[in-house]
């Protein structure tokens, strides 16, 4: 093709065998001379079936049968084939059939009748052999079928003889009325060597006589036929002797014998060693029948004889055979002697080895050494292949358990490997028969493939079978519209095989299921890979029969096509590698073994394709990764402790946790909230999980993570407030090259973490090894300095390139309840304070972990009877169960739906509430519980007793106490930073994702940013307002290197397909405190698991997440054109691909995408699987010396 | 150097720093991958050997091998019947692919020259393949006649991208390790594939160059 792309007809190479005249030399491969063998021959009628090797001969035909003026055709199947080359015969025409060696079996049943009818004229059946199964599934021995069937057969050795045994074969037919095989092998049908021709006979059809005598071979007639036979085979004998089929060259009385390919080989090999004139070579291009006379004549001589022949020892036993009819003295080497193998191939090396075994000549080749080999290239499905998408869609949608049968040809590419698409391979169309006998013994639903020539070749007697009996299967034609694989011939699906108009073309393959009974069928377009899915599963829901059909043509066949003008190329896609194997942020680095399962990650692909589809940005996290504040990925680290890779997880952990002691214990874990794991038994427990590798790693002498630090960018940030939001936001500007200041009021970094949260739940050796942690990467700690009174914004932006403000909502909220009674005291106040305050009974007000916390230091601080009220009921509780249920046991009395009414001077009146909407389940939210909440009738009830039973009872409850803790939730300090407070004057107003302010500089993190919220949510914040201030400073590009955790979606989590989960053990829980021990001392109430508990525990974990390191693209989808680097970069060779997109629509961190500009013409028009030019190829040219 | 390849070393030796003259009965193998145009370079060869009034044999394994897969082919010059060229007999090798040239490493004779494109083509689900230098080393632990030939580049500039098989025939053209000569190999080139022929003669100019550097490198 030239550069214009307008298409030159190119000067055939095949133009020289329609030269009339001989004489001339050609380079001809031996297919190619048994063409024009056939052409000398004067042939009338040509066809075949393709199978390599002999798709040369039929595809010869192809060419030039219209330059011939004969018919020619691609038969459906070599059945058929046969019985229209015997019906030439029949009716007068010369006429060859070409095959490979299995399809003589496929044609077995005329091949054996034939003999008995005898043809007209000569018909000669091309069966080419393929010793080693280069490109079969087996290396079958057709010449057995000579002798069983009565057929003479020929087996040339060079591409000469094939021609001369070609046109041979005709006379001998004609003339002893046998139909004749010629069986060249592969090395003879591939091989091209110089051929003389001859000329050419003219042609004649005589046309088709009525002899019903001869022809109706009914069983009177059938055995007067037998006796005939034995006739031909005497004349096919005589004719055989006459020509010179059994050569002979040199002189002694040691002789090889051979026959086809080997009998070439053999004479190089004896004029290799110069033994060509001392060793007998007797060569037969006949196997069948030998010229038993000629033969017996010239082993008279002989003493020894060396019988080289591939595959089975045919000629060997019939040699033997002669030798004790005839009594020879002849020794007689060769496979049965165990000279030579029995199997495979003759390569020179294995007859040279026979030689040297038998008469000492030559050199015994030596062994293969074994050496380090490259990586094998197997062929692969074309990247082109639009059914690489049909068998991955199959496999998702099916899953990984279901059983798929498939096909000969292309498809047989997709068994195995990644697609997986292939648990048994048999023969032509016999994809659809397997899966119906295994459905049928079995009971199960099974998959069947065929290929558009394969289901016309036998899979429609097989679609009517299984329609007949209602088999309980899927059987799926993948039509691509040519028969690919042995050089694309045309199929009856092929929009131009047909002379009849494109919409009448014969194969329309769903109207021809339909007729065979089917009655659900389906086409879809394969690269729509969301509805060839949807197809699968549709077809998968049924009982019966269902017919998937995935039609589109082949992309490789379209561009090879003569004069036609290639498509425009769609544009080639490109992986940013910004985004591969993110998760949607951040790559962990490490495939942690979880999602590594491919039928698991097939059906979380199905998932996300069918449910999710392709345009949601949303990543398929499992949903405790979704709900988490930090984005961590609970899968991953599960993975990484069950399978004892304790220090992986913990990289996982503390590469996105900056405060990981202290989180593994008071996260309020909406990880758990959302855990699939809870709707067959309780969620995993993930607190328990990270705590235990935390303490794992605290007991290393080294630390076994080290946080990675970006050199220093030259920058010096300041960050006020030293909590958890704080703290949080220093560590990640420091990581990222800041130097950083940072401020608090207190003396040791900490707040709330500190002030707020007593030590039986948070011990300060842990909270320590955060801070220590942190502060140990060179941040500049600043005590007791506070803002607003020797610190000021203004000296801070002088100091700072910009300033994190993270001073968190250090007011408690007033209860403000009416009349005279006990003291009351804010939550934070009661926690932070050192000198414990004395009170027999203690109330406190108010649902979270403050509102515990403060009702158990109340038990250790003394406390005989500590209530909680709260207007919230069971899950609706701020607080997490475990501290719920760890306050209850050390006798705290929790009252829901209870609100504090008014002071008495014995205590505090509560009075029972409902919420508006009664049994709905709804998330906490305090406002709205309050807002809806209204008093119940209030009859009086009394200390002591039951508080909760007179609540709910009499709706009412005068409870004795002498504090009050409020513990309603806290307020920013309104003094700080009022330029920056949002309207209400409740928080300073800041972008969520970047804690930006109205300042340029000035950035807000925490409770002051966004209200009052979970230890966990302010780290988040933390690590945002890190990356905003990162982002203004120094760009998008730099800052986004390191991605902070999204703002927790609001999404509802993907649906977790069905998988069956690994374990079945409960959930694993730590030790405990005995109650009365933990209320005497601030020790920590929550043990940790063992080290076989926490792998049990891990075990649980329902995986329900994709890896975004999936790499599913090349291990599940296998397309040629996506590389993979020695870095594990993955990238895309524009010039393999054809822009199809299947890839993009499952990449699960959407990744994937086309090229804006379209690819050149002339790269994508690339047609062969692995050819074509790469992206970066230089201009120079090396020489290594 | 192996003892097989020392024994075979002693039969077929030829001079390692010289190119020419050309055996009359010389083995050529030519590899690359599916869809290169392996086969119908060798088919090339072979026309271009007989219309020179000579002869040649050229075999060649396919079938499912171009699907992407390691495909040769070879041309046996000289008289005889079969186109084996069987371990250690390559007296040139072509090579479309480097992989595939360090595949072939056993069948070289010692002393074989090797052409060998520079630009390797990636193996599917393979991590891409050691460096160059490693690459190549079983092709250099038997031959260090080797020229590499940037035949992408080439067929870009003469403006026939897939006619990277012609750049690397043309290369080889030059060589005259062959019993066929170049104006026998451009003749059949430009009755076949005229439209490319440009890509042939430019590797004859990329082979020229590979071939002065080598003489002038010593």
């Amino acid at each position: 093709m030239g550069q214009n792309g307008r298409v030159q007809p190119r000067p055939s190479p095949l133009d020289p065998l329609l030269n009339p005249e001989g004489g001339g030399i050609e380079l001809l491969l031996g297919n190619e001379a048994v063409l024009r063998g056939a052409i000398e021959a004067g042939i009338g009628f040509a066809c075949g079936y393709p199978g390599t090797p002999s798709t040369e001969v039929s595809d010869g035909f192809a060419a030039l049968a219209p330059h011939l003026g004969i018919p020619f055709e691609y038969s459906v199947n070599e059945k058929v084939a046969l019985e229209m080359a015997f019906a030439a015969s029949l009716a007068g025409a010369r006429s060859i059939v070409a095959m490979k060696h299995l399809g003589l079996m496929a044609a077995g049943d005329p091949l054996s009748t034939i003999p008995y009818i005898g043809t007209v004229a000569g018909l000669v059946i091309v069966s080419a052999g393929d010793p080693s199964c280069l490109t079969s599934p087996n290396e079958q021995d057709q010449r057995h079928l000579a002798d069983a069937l009565h057929l003479p057969m020929l087996d040339p050795p060079t591409p000469q003889a094939a021609l001369e045994a070609t046109r041979f074969a005709f006379e001998l037919s004609e003339g002893c009325g046998l139909p004749v095989v010629l069986r060249p092998t592969t090395r003879v049908c591939h091989t091209a060597a110089p051929v003389r021709l001859g000329a050419v006979s003219p042609r004649e059809v005589r046309g088709f006589q009525r002899a019903p005598q001869r022809f109706l071979p009914v069983p009177a007639n059938a055995r007067r036929m037998r006796s005939e036979i034995e006739e031909r085979l005497a004349l096919a004998r005589e004719l055989i002797a006459a020509g010179d089929w059994l050569t002979e060259s040199g002189e002694g009385r040691t002789a090889v014998f051979s026959s086809g390919a080997p009998s070439a080989t053999c004479a190089d090999l004896l004029r290799a060693a110069g033994a060509e004139k001392d060793i007998v070579h007797l060569s037969s291009s006949v196997v069948f029948p030998l010229p038993a006379e000629e033969l017996v004549e010239r082993l008279t001589s002989l003493e020894r004889v060396l019988v080289v022949e591939e595959l089975s020892p045919y000629l060997e036993d019939h040699l033997r055979a002669l030798c004790q009819l005839h009594r020879l003295p002849l020794e007689v080497l060769g496979k049965r002697t165990g000279h030579l193998p029995t199997a495979f191939e003759y390569e020179p090396g294995v007859i040279a080895a026979g030689l040297h075994a038998a008469f000492g000549i030559g050199s015994r080749p030596a062994p293969d050494e074994l050496a380090a080999t490259p990586p094998v290239r197997p062929p692969v499905l074309c990247a082109a292949c639009p059914h690489r998408s049909s068998f991955f869609a199959a496999r998702a949608a099916l899953g990984a358990e279901k059983h798929f049968f498939n096909d000969i040809g292309c498809y047989t590419l997709g068994c195995g490997g990644p697609l997986d698409a292939g648990d048994a391979l048999l023969c032509m169309g016999a994809g659809f028969s397997l899966a119906a006998g295994v459905a049928r013994t079995t009971g199960e639903r099974t998959v069947g493939f065929l290929g558009d020539s394969t289901f016309f070749h036998s899979g429609m007697p097989a679609l009517l079978n299984a329609a007949k009996e209602e088999v309980d299967m899927v059987a799926v034609v993948l039509d691509n519209e040519i028969t690919a694989m042995t050089g694309f011939q045309e199929s009856p699906t092929t929009a131009a095989a047909s002379p009849r108009e494109p919409d009448d073309a014969p194969g329309d393959i769903a109207t021809i299921a339909r007729a065979l009974g089917a009655r659900r069928v389906e086409t879809v377009d394969p690269h729509d890979l969301p509805g060839t899915i949807a197809a699968f599963r549709r077809a998968e829901e049924h009982s019966g029969l269902s017919v998937v059909i995935a039609k589109r043509p082949c992309p490789v066949a379209e561009q090879r096509a003569e004069g036609r003008a290639p498509a425009p190329p769609l544009p080639a896609f490109t992986i940013d590698p910004a985004l591969c194997g993110t998760c949607g942020r951040s790559s962990c680095g490490k495939r942690c073994g979880q999602g590594v399962d491919p039928g698991y990650e097939r059906a979380l692909i199905r998932a996300r394709v069918l449910e999710d589809g392709a345009e949601s940005a949303q990543p398929p996290v499992a949903p405790c990764t979704q709900r988490c504040p930090l984005y961590l990925c609970v899968q991953g680290y599960a993975a990484h402790i069950a399978a004892g890779n304790y220090a992986d997880a913990l990289e996982l952990i503390m590469s996105e946790l900056p405060l990981p002691d202290s989180v593994c214990r008071v996260c309020h874990t909406p990880c758990e909230a959302a855990c699939v794991r809870s709707e067959l038994d309780e969620p995993v427990a993930v607190n328990d999980l990270k705590r235990f590798v935390l303490d794992w790693a605290a007991e290393q002498d080294e630390p076994p993570y080290r946080p990675r630090r970006a050199p220093a960018n030259g920058l010096r940030a300041g960050v006020v407030g030293a909590g958890p939001a704080g703290l949080a936001a220093a560590h990640e500007l420091i990581l990222r090259g800041y130097t950083v200041d940072l401020y608090d009021a207190a003396e040791r970094p900490g707040g709330l973490l500190r002030s707020g949260i007593p030590a039986y739940r948070l011990p300060r050796e842990a909270l320590e090894r955060d801070v220590e942690r942190i502060l140990a990467l060179g941040i500049q700690f600043h005590p007791g300095r506070t803002l607003g009174a020797d610190l000021d914004l203004e000296t801070l932006l002088e100091d700072h390139a910009a300033v994190v403000v993270a001073l968190g909502a250090p007011r408690s909220l007033e209860l403000g309840l009416p009349g005279e009674g006990p003291e009351t005291v804010g939550a934070l106040a009661y926690l932070r304070d050192a000198s414990p305050r004395r009170a027999r009974a203690v109330l406190v007000v108010g649902g979270g972990s403050s509102a515990i916390d403060s009702a158990r230091v109340a038990r250790r601080r003394g406390a005989e009877r500590v209530w909680v009220a709260c207007l919230e009921e069971g899950s609706e509780l701020p607080a997490s169960a475990r501290e719920v249920a760890e306050a209850e046991r050390e006798g705290v009395e929790i009252l829901t739906r209870a609100r504090a009414e008014r002071r008495v001077a014995t205590g505090v009146e509560l009075i029972g509430v409902r919420p508006r909407v009664s049994g709905a389940r709804k998330p906490a939210d305090f406002e709205s519980l309050a807002r809806g909440a209204r008093a119940l009738p209030a009859p009086q009830a009394h200390f002591p007793g039951d508080a909760a039973r007179c609540l709910r009872e009499e709706g009412a409850v005068s409870l004795e106490v002498d504090l009050v803790v409020t513990a309603l939730g806290q307020a920013v300090d309104p003094d700080v930073l009022p330029d920056l407070l949002d309207p209400a004057g409740e928080a300073v107003s800041a972008a969520p994702e970047s804690g930006a302010t109205a300042h340029p500089r000035v950035f807000a993190a925490g409770d002051l940013a966004a209200g009052p919220r979970t230890v966990t949510d302010v780290i988040a914040s933390g690590l945002r307002a890190a990356w905003g201030l990162d982002r203004s400073l120094r760009g998008a590009e730099r800052a986004d290197e390191r991605r902070p955790p999204p703002l927790v979606s609001t999404e509802p989590p993907l649906g977790r397909p069905g998988i069956p989960r690994r374990d079945d053990g409960a959930r694993r829980r730590p030790v405990e405190l005995d109650p009365q021990a933990a209320i005497g001392s601030f020790d920590e109430v929550v043990g940790r698991l063992d080290e076989r508990e926490a792998r049990a525990e891990a075990e649980r974990c329902m995986v329900c997440g994709l890896c975004g390191n999936c790499r599913s693209c090349v291990d599940l989808f296998g397309c040629p054109a996506i590389l993979s680097g020695t870095d594990g970069a993955l990238r895309i060779d524009a010039a393999l691909c054809v822009g199809c997109g299947v890839c993009a629509d499952f990449c699960p961190n959407g990744a994937i995408a086309p090229i804006a500009e379209p690819a050149q013409a002339s790269a994508s028009a690339s047609a062969g699987a692995g050819a074509g030019a790469g992206a970066n190829a230089g201009t120079d040219t090396e020489v290594s010396a | 150097m192996s003892e097989t390849v020392k024994r075979a070393a002693s039969t077929r030796h030829r001079a390692a720093d010289s190119v020419g003259p050309a055996r009359r009965d010389a083995r050529l193998l030519i590899v690359g991958v599916g869809g290169q145009g392996v086969i119908s370079l060798a088919r090339l060869v072979g026309r271009a050997a007989l219309e020179a009034g000579g002869e040649g044999r050229v075999g060649q394994l396919h079938g499912m091998s171009q699907r992407g897969g390691s495909v040769e082919a070879t041309v046996v010059f000289g008289a005889g019947r079969t186109g084996f060229v069987s371990r250690g007999e390559a007296d040139v090798l072509l090579a479309l692919e480097p992989l595939e040239a360090a595949r072939a490493a056993p069948r070289l004779a010692p002393g074989c020259l090797a052409w060998i494109e520079r630009n390797p083509i990636a193996v599917p689900g393979v991590p891409a393949g050691p460096a160059e230098a490693e690459l190549l080393a079983p092709v250099r632990a038997v031959t260090d006649r080797i020229c590499r030939i940037d035949a992408r580049a080439g067929a870009r500039a003469a403006g026939a991208e897939r006619s990277v098989n012609l750049v690397m025939l043309g290369a080889l053209a030059v060589c005259g390790a062959l019993p066929v000569g170049e104006d026998a190999l451009r003749g059949v080139v430009a009755a076949a594939r005229p439209a490319a022929l440009a890509a042939f003669d430019e590797g004859r100019r990329l082979g020229a160059a590979a071939l002065a550097a080598r003489r002038g490198g010593g």
